[in-house]
């Protein structure tokens, strides 16, 4: 396989991969607990951000990027603080807009938040250098393991396989718990759930920072690979895109939100990024938005439980001696 | 003969106010341990805003709420329902994606496998109470001869379905009493007339139940006593001989 087939190849597993985290923790908050968080990208970048400053090393006077904190810390704790980090602002945000508000105007106060976050980090320049964001962010264990930059994606995807097992794992127990089982009775009708003693309030709050925590895990994973990450990297309609992948696969459903985040991100958006460029430049990536737009309605209208509907719990049935008739 | 029991829920001058409508004006009454209290009135008397507030759904403006000897008022709803006093809806307000032993699950308190570590800790952890559970969940189930619907989604049963299932469902918390807003709106007779009997059946084992209803030959088998609201008042209570031979309840239906 020639070099710039690999490198397409590892690029595309690594984005698949990050991805797959991404949906998963999303389709934990929207397609299991009703949580409409359209700033789930901000959890993201919250992420990558943390990883970003916590690897980049202190900043200096006269350093072509600016950033708060600045350290040095080995792998894989850059990760964690991401996670951290999503999670401590999930836990904020969660607080304020999660215990009072209607779930429609919780959605609002997602989109507001998304927008504002986009705001400060643009805006504050000394916070994460502003609209240019950083770069230059450390590959972790690069000089240690001594691979040429091929072999290197290759383990770093293998890497991103391996957290997002962990990851696919984590989630799965979630929902085939009796938790999962609440949380989408909570989903279904909320005042029936909380009318039967289920601490809604709690629930929601719990399963929005759990999400939050697998958002900055991926942002985490992906700064680390990318090496940059500025404002540009997680306006909002990202999150439109995560959805979209719900909702085409099935929400509610991991091994649907799975697949559809092979046909969304990886293979609608990543795919068309390598089409000739047409008519102008940008033409394919506008289109590509009016693709996700198009391709939530069709589903929503057409088939809105997704390629793969949310499965009920089954249940092995009472032992045959006690009822039946016998044959 | 005995004393009178001593009250499981009181009710003691409720108001609440809407903006400048007064939905509920000072509304006191009691409801005995076994019995079937029946709340009737005419529309916009004030009975699912009572029933609301003594739910947790709706805040009260002023007055109290007791419930078992505790003081309930404005907790959350939650809360009311964890200490035995659950309700239901006037809409259907099953879990509309879950099964119905599903939905007959959701409601039992505690369980192991509910919290994030529980659930983290997987079946060998919670596999035990929940298979306990499910049995518990197909008694109700056999109980109220829904076995045969024990796989379908809760979205797709009838209206009347509907209504046995969040019965079914709030007896899963194993209340003490169950408040029933409107448990017959849009249930065929047939199926009406066998949750009447189930009602009657738990009310011999000893649960209480307030019931709302506007059918009063049903509030007549079922309810006794029977408390009549209009206009965000309690203007009678009594039996429902003794109710709807007053001038005053007469007048509200016929006003109201």
């Amino acid at each position: 396989m020639s070099d710039a087939m690999q490198f397409y190849i590892t690029t595309l597993l690594i984005y698949l991969f990050i991805d797959i985290m991404g949906v998963l923790g999303l389709n934990l908050q929207f397609g299991v607990a009703g949580i409409i968080n359209f700033a789930y990208i901000v959890f993201v970048g919250v992420g990558a951000y943390t990883a970003a400053v916590v690897s980049l090393g202190p900043d200096y006077p006269g350093n072509f990027q600016h950033y708060v904190f600045g350290a040095s810390w080995p792998f894989p704790l850059p990760i964690l603080a991401g996670g951290a980090a999503a999670g401590l602002l999930s836990l904020v945000v969660g607080v304020i807009s999660l215990r009072r508000l209607r779930s429609d105007y919780q959605a609002m106060v997602m989109l507001v938040l998304s927008l504002i976050a986009t705001l400060i980090a643009s805006n504050a320049t000394g916070l994460v250098n502003g609209p240019a964001g950083l770069a230059t962010v450390p590959q972790p264990l690069f000089d240690q393991l001594g691979l040429s930059y091929l072999e290197y994606d290759w383990v770093y995807a293998g890497w991103c396989f391996f957290l997002t097992v962990l990851i696919f794992l984590f989630v799965r127990a979630i929902t085939r718990s009796p938790l999962g089982r609440t949380l989408r009775a909570m989903r279904d009708n909320d005042r029936a759930a909380a009318a039967v003693g289920k601490n809604i309030t709690a629930l929601r709050l719990m399963i929005f920072v759990v999400g939050g925590v697998i958002a900055g895990i991926s942002g985490a994973v992906f700064v680390e690979f990318i090496q940059a990450w500025s404002p540009g990297s997680w306006l909002y309609p990202e999150t439109f895109v995560f959805l979209a992948a719900i909702l085409v696969g099935g929400s509610a459903n991991n091994w649907g939100v799975m697949l559809g985040t092979l046909l969304v991100p990886v293979g609608f958006l990543e795919v068309t990024r390598y089409l000739p460029p047409i008519f102008y430049q940008g033409f394919i990536e506008a289109m590509q938005w009016v693709c996700v737009g198009l391709l939530i309605l069709l589903f929503l209208w057409f088939r809105p439980n997704g390629i793969f509907p949310e499965k009920p719990g089954r249940f092995k049935p009472r032992a045959a001696a006690q009822s039946g008739p016998a044959d | 003969m005995d004393a009178p029991p001593k009250p499981i829920l009181l009710v003691s001058e409720v108001r609440r106010d809407f903006g400048g409508l007064r939905a509920v004006d000072g509304a006191s009454f009691k409801a005995l341990p076994g019995r079937i209290t029946g709340l009737i009135g005419p529309n916009g008397a004030g009975k699912s805003t009572l029933i609301g507030i003594i739910g947790g759904q709706i805040k009260p403006t002023a007055g109290s709420i007791t419930f078992d000897g505790q003081d309930i008022t404005g907790l959350a709803p939650h809360r009311i329902a964890r200490r035995g006093l659950v309700r239901t809806f006037q809409l259907s307000a099953e879990f509309t994606k879950l099964t119905v032993l599903e939905n007959l699950l959701v409601a039992v308190p505690n369980q192991k496998g509910e919290s994030l570590l529980g659930a983290e800790l997987s079946r060998l952890y919670w596999g035990r109470t929940e298979a306990a559970n499910v049995d518990a969940a197909r008694d109700v189930l056999d109980r109220f001869a829904m076995t045969p619907k024990e796989n379908e989604l809760a979205g797709n049963l009838s209206g009347g379905q509907k209504r046995l299932l969040e019965i079914m469902r709030a007896l899963m918390t194993k209340p003490k009493m169950l408040l029933l807003d409107e448990p017959f709106a849009g249930v065929n007779p047939t199926l009406a007339r066998e949750i009447e009997q189930y009602l009657l059946d738990l009310r011999a084992e000893g649960l209480s139940m307030i019931m709302v209803e506007h059918e009063l030959a049903v509030v007549e088998r079922l309810c006794d006593p029977v408390v009549v609201m209009a206009q965000g008042k309690v203007i009678s209570e009594g039996s429902m001989r003794d109710v709807t031979a007053r001038q005053e309840v007469l007048d509200a239906y016929l006003v109201g």
